[in-house]
C-alpha cells in the first residue's frame, strides 16, 4: 500500500537532497490499521449521533414505533442481516488466504464478499421502494431513513473499498508480508457489519 | 504548454475546470431527478445550488490534485515511485500546490488561518461600527445578524481550530524527531478541505436572501426554514470538521507510531500532550456536529422531519447533539494553546515546567469531563429539569484541571529569570485574561446566575476573554515564539512589544465593560439597543477599533520580518526541545539521523541535563552551560 517503500535508486539526482530518514517505529500497531481503528472510533460517533436522535424521537417523546399503521420487514431485514454477517466470513477468510499466499481463495474469498455485500445493499433499497412510507411521513420514518441510509452509505463506501482490493487481488499485488491494502479495508467492512447488528436490533426487533 | 497539458496536470487551471464539471452534474442531476419524481419546477436553483455546493468543493480538490495517488492506487496501476517531489517548498508558488511536507502544510495551515482571522475581524470591525450608537447606522437588521453568524464561524471553524493544527503540524514532527506526519498525502487533504470550508461561508454572502444569520450555533428550526444562505454553513462545517477530524487521526497516530528511540509518553514535550489530547477530543467528538448538520440538511433538502414537531420531530435535539460536539470544542480550542504556554513559560523562565506529569494527567482529565458538561449551554433551553443541577457540578468540577494547570504555571514562573520578551509577554497576557474568562465561566456554571445573564453581553464578554484572551493569545505568542523556527528569521522586537501593550490594553477596555452592560441586561445579537447602553458602547466600539489597529502592527511585523529579517540562528531562546536542535528553518527532511532522547524535555537550569542527543555529531548543546552560572537553582 506504501509507495515509500519503494526502491530509490533509479531516480533523478536531485543532488541536494536524500531521502528522508527512516522514522523510529515507537509502537508495535502499524499505523495503517491504527489509522483506520481510530477512524472507526469517529464513525461510531456518527453512528451515536443518529441514535441519539432516535432516542429522544422514540423514547424521550414516547411516540409509538414505528409510526402508526407503518410496519418494518423483520424478517427480510433478518435474512439481509444473515447475508452480511456471511460476507464477514468470507472476508476472514480472504486475509487468511492472502497470509498463507493462496492465490484461488483470495480471489474467491473477496469476489463473494463483493457480491454479498451488493446483495445486500440491492436488497436494502428494494425495501426502501415497497415499505409503503417516506422520511417525510413522520418523525420516526426520518429516523428510520436516516439510521439506514446513514448505514447504506458506509455500505457503498466499503463496496468501493472491496471492489478497488478486488482489482488489486486480480492484478496479484498482494504477498503474504504486504497485505495492509486487504487487512485494512476488511477491518472497516467488519466495522460495517457489526454497527449493522446494531442498527438492525434497535431498529427492527426492540 | 498547450491549454489541453495544462488542464490536465493537477492545479488551478484542472480546478477550476473540477469546479465546472461538478456544478454541470449537479444541474445535470437535480433536473434528472426531479423530472423522474415529477416534481415542479424542474430546474430548481436552490436544489442546484445545494447539490453543487457538496460536489463543487470535490471537484475542486480532485482537479487541485489531492486524489491523484489514491485514484491511481485505486485502478491498480503501479503507483509513482515517491521521488519526494512534493516536499518541500522552493518558491512561494509551492505553498500554492498540494505539497506533502508537513513543514510546508504547516505554514499554508497557518498563513490561510491568518487570513481567515484578518477576514473575520474585520466583520467584528463592522459589527462595532453598527453598535457604535443605539439606531440603525450601517447595516440593516438582517445583514448584522449575518455578520455577527459569519464572524463567528469562520474565526471558530477557520482560525482558531486549523491555526492550532497548523503550527502543530509544524513543530509537532520535529519535536517527537519524526521526519513527517504518518500519512503526508491525507495531511496535504486536510488542508485543503480549509480554503474550501471558507470559501463557501464567505460565498454565503452572495445567497439569495443573505449569508446565514442563525449564530454560529444555527439552532434548528431556525436554521431549518432560513434562506438559502445556509446550506453554505451546513455544508462548509462538514468540510472544515472532515479537516479536522483527518488531522487529529494523523497526530495521533504520529504520536503514537512515530516517537523518536528513547521518548517515552512522559518525556515527550507538553505541546505533545496537548496535541495528542486535543486529538482524541476532535476523533470523538466532531462526528457529532456533522451530524446535527446532516440533519438539518436532509431536513431542509429532502423533507425529513428530525426538527419538525407536528410530525414528532424533537427540536431540543439539535441542541444535545450540537453542544455534545460543541462543549468539547471550546477545550479543542484552549488545549494547544496550554500547549504552547507550557513550552514558552519554561523556556522563558529558565526553568523546569512545574509538575510536569500532573500537567499531562489534567490535560486528560479535561478531555473526559469535557464530554460529562454539554447541557450547561442549555439552562434556560427548557430541557428536562433534573439535567441542570448534575451539570452544574460537573462544570464547576472541570475548573479543577484548568486550575492545576494555571497553579502549575505560577509555580514554574516562581522565582525563574524571566525573558519578558514578545513571546512571554503574550504568554502572561494569557495567563492573566484566562483566568478571568476562567473565573466568569465558573460564575456562569452557577444556574440561578446563568438565568440572569443568559443572551447578554456578560457571555459575548465570557467567550471573549477565553477565545481572544485565552485562544487568540497563546496563538499570537507561539507565532511569535516558532517564527524564528518557521521562517528562518528574526522578528522585529519592538514592534512585537508594541502590538502586545495596544492588543492587551485595547482588548481589556472592549471586552471588559461587556461584563457589567450584560449584568444590566443588554441582549446579544441584537443590531439595536436601548438608550441607556449608549455610553459603554461608544467607549466599547472605540476600544475595538484599537484591537483592530494593533492587529495590522502584527501583520507589518511578521511581513516585514519574513521578507527581510535578521537571519534566525538555530536555537535563539536556548531551548531543549527537539525543533531547537536543527538549523532555521529546518532541513527538507528535519533530521539526518531521527535523534535519540535521553531526558525530559524542560530541565533547564540542571546542570548537564540532556533532552536529545544526535548520533555522529557532538551532542549539540542542550543544557546551557555558559548560562549555568546565571542561570537560577531550580529550587
Amino acid at each position: 500500500m506504501e509507495a515509500g517503500a519503494l526502491p530509490l535508486h533509479d531516480l533523478p539526482d536531485h543532488g541536494d537532497h536524500h531521502g528522508p530518514p527512516e522514522a523510529n517505529r515507537s509502537s508495535r500497531v502499524d499505523p495503517q490499521v491504527l489509522g483506520m481503528l481510530l477512524f472507526i472510533i469517529s464513525e461510531v460517533m456518527v453512528f451515536g449521533a443518529f441514535f441519539t436522535a432516535y432516542f429522544f424521537i422514540r423514547v424521550v417523546n414516547g411516540d409509538a414505533w414505528p409510526a402508526q399503521g407503518d410496519e418494518l420487514p423483520k424478517l427480510v431485514a433478518g435474512f439481509n442481516t444473515a447475508i452480511l454477517l456471511s460476507s464477514s466470513l468470507t472476508m476472514h477468510w480472504t486475509v487468511v488466504a492472502a497470509k498463507a499466499n493462496n492465490r484461488f481463495a483470495m480471489k474467491a474469498g473477496i469476489f463473494t464478499t463483493f457480491l454479498l455485500g451488493l446483495s445486500f445493499l440491492f436488497i436494502q433499497v428494494n425495501e426502501y421502494v415497497h415499505i409503503g412510507f417516506a422520511p417525510s411521513s413522520s418523525a420516526q420514518a426520518s429516523i428510520f431513513y436516516g439510521l439506514t441510509g446513514l448505514h447504506g452509505a458506509h455500505v457503498f463506501i466499503g463496496l468501493l473499498l472491496l471492489f478497488i482490493v478486488m482489482v488489486r487481488v486480480f492484478r496479484g499485488h498482494f504477498t503474504p508480508e504486504h497485505h495492509d491494502g486487504i487487512e485494512v479495508p476488511g477491518i472497516y467492512w467488519h466495522f460495517v457489519d457489526i454497527m449493522w447488528v446494531v442498527v438492525y436490533t434497535t431498529v427492527y426487533i426492540l | 504548454m498547450s491549454a489541453a497539458r495544462v488542464l490536465r496536470a493537477p492545479g488551478f487551471p484542472r480546478a477550476g475546470l473540477g469546479i465546472l464539471i461538478a456544478v454541470g452534474f449537479s444541474y445535470g442531476i437535480t433536473t434528472l431527478v426531479r423530472a423522474l419524481y415529477g416534481w415542479g419546477p424542474t430546474i430548481d436553483g436552490e436544489a442546484v445550488t445545494t447539490v453543487a455546493l457538496i460536489a463543487g468543493p470535490f471537484g475542486f480538490l480532485i482537479g487541485l490534485g489531492a486524489f491523484d495517488y489514491w485514484f491511481r492506487w485505486a485502478r491498480g496501476a503501479p503507483t509513482i515511485p515517491e521521488d519526494h517531489s512534493g516536499h518541500g517548498a522552493r518558491t512561494w508558488k509551492d505553498y500554492f500546490r498540494v505539497n506533502t511536507d508537513h513543514k510546508v502544510i504547516g505554514i499554508q495551515y497557518t498563513v490561510t488561518s491568518f487570513f481567515f482571522l484578518l477576514v473575520g475581524g474585520l466583520m467584528a470591525m463592522l459589527l462595532r461600527a453598527e453598535l457604535a450608537e443605539p439606531g440603525m447606522q450601517f447595516v440593516n437588521a438582517n445583514a448584522y445578524n449575518g455578520l455577527f453568524s459569519v464572524h463567528a464561524s469562520v474565526l471558530i471553524f477557520l482560525f482558531i481550530i486549523p491555526v492550532f493544527a497548523g503550527l502543530a503540524n509544524y513543530v509537532l514532527p520535529l519535536m517527537i524527531g519524526a521526519p513527517d506526519m504518518a500519512f503526508p498525502r491525507l495531511n496535504a487533504l486536510s488542508f485543503w478541505m480549509l480554503p474550501v470550508a471558507g470559501t463557501l461561508f464567505l460565498l454565503s454572502f452572495f445567497a439569495p436572501g443573505g449569508s446565514f444569520s442563525t449564530g454560529w450555533t444555527a439552532y434548528a428550526p431556525l436554521s431549518v426554514n432560513a434562506p438559502l444562505g445556509q446550506t453554505f454553513f451546513t455544508v462548509g462545517v462538514q468540510f472544515a470538521g472532515a479537516s479536522s477530524i483527518a488531522t487529529a487521526l494523523n497526530f495521533l497516530v504520529t504520536i503514537i507510531t512515530m516517537r523518536a528511540p528513547g521518548m517515552s509518553f512522559f518525556r515527550m514535550p507538553l505541546l505533545v500532550w496537548a496535541n495528542f489530547s486535543t486529538s482524541l477530543l476532535v476523533v470523538i467528538a466532531t462526528p457529532f456536529i456533522a451530524a446535527s448538520q446532516f440533519f438539518v440538511l436532509l431536513d431542509r433538502a429532502l423533507g425529513f422531519n428530525f426538527f419538525y414537531a407536528p410530525k414528532g420531530g424533537d427540536v431540543l435535539m439539535y441542541q444535545h447533539v450540537f453542544w455534545f460536539y460543541s462543549h468539547p470544542a471550546v477545550y479543542i480550542m484552549m488545549l494547544p494553546g496550554f500547549g504552547i504556554i507550557s513550552e514558552i513559560l519554561a523556556v522563558k523562565a529558565r526553568k523546569p515546567i512545574f509538575g510536569y506529569r500532573m500537567m499531562a494527567f489534567s490535560l486528560l482529565a479535561i478531555v473526559v469531563l469535557g464530554f460529562t458538561v454539554w447541557a450547561h449551554h442549555m439552562f434556560v433551553s427548557g430541557m428536562q429539569s433534573w439535567i441542570r443541577v448534575p451539570m452544574m457540578i460537573t462544570t464547576a468540577v472541570i475548573a479543577v484541571p484548568t486550575g492545576i494547570k494555571i497553579f502549575s504555571w505560577l509555580a514554574t514562573l516562581w522565582k525563574g529569570v524571566l525573558h519578558l520578551d514578545t513571546p512571554m509577554l503574550f504568554a502572561l497576557g494569557f495567563l492573566t485574561m484566562f483566568t478571568l474568562g476562567g473565573i466568569s465561566g465558573v460564575m456562569l456554571a452557577m444556574i440561578p446566575f446563568t438565568i440572569h445573564v443568559s443572551d447578554t453581553y456578560f457571555i459575548v464578554a465570557h467567550i471573549h476573554y477565553v477565545l481572544f484572551g485565552g485562544s487568540l493569545f497563546t496563538i499570537f505568542a507561539g507565532v511569535y515564539y516558532w517564527f524564528p523556527k518557521m521562517t528562518g528569521r528574526m522578528f522585529d522586537e519592538r514592534l512585537g512589544k508594541w502590538h502586545f501593550w495596544t492588543t492587551f490594553i485595547a482588548f481589556n477596555c472592549t471586552f471588559a465593560p461587556m461584563h457589567l452592560i450584560g449584568i444590566e441586561g443588554m441582549p446579544r445579537r441584537v443590531a439595536d439597543y436601548s438608550q441607556q447602553y449608549a455610553g459603554w458602547n461608544l467607549f466599547i466600539s472605540c476600544a475595538s477599533f484599537v484591537v483592530g489597529l494593533s492587529t495590522l502592527i502584527f501583520v507589518y511585523n511578521m511581513v516585514k520580518s519574513w521578507r527581510g529579517g535578521m537571519k534566525a540562528p538555530a536555537n535563539p531562546w536556548r531551548a531543549m526541545t527537539l525543533e531547537w536542535q536543527v538549523s532555521s528553518p529546518p532541513p527538507i527532511f528535519n533530521f539526518d539521523t531521527i535523534p535519540t532522547v535521553v531526558g525530559g524535555p524542560y530541565e533547564y537550569g540542571v546542570p548537564g541535563a540532556v533532552h536529545g542527543v544526535f548520533k555522529g555529531a557532538e551532542v549539540k548543546s542542550t543544557a546551557e552551560p555558559a548560562e549555568a552560572g546565571t542561570a537560577p537553582a531550580g529550587d
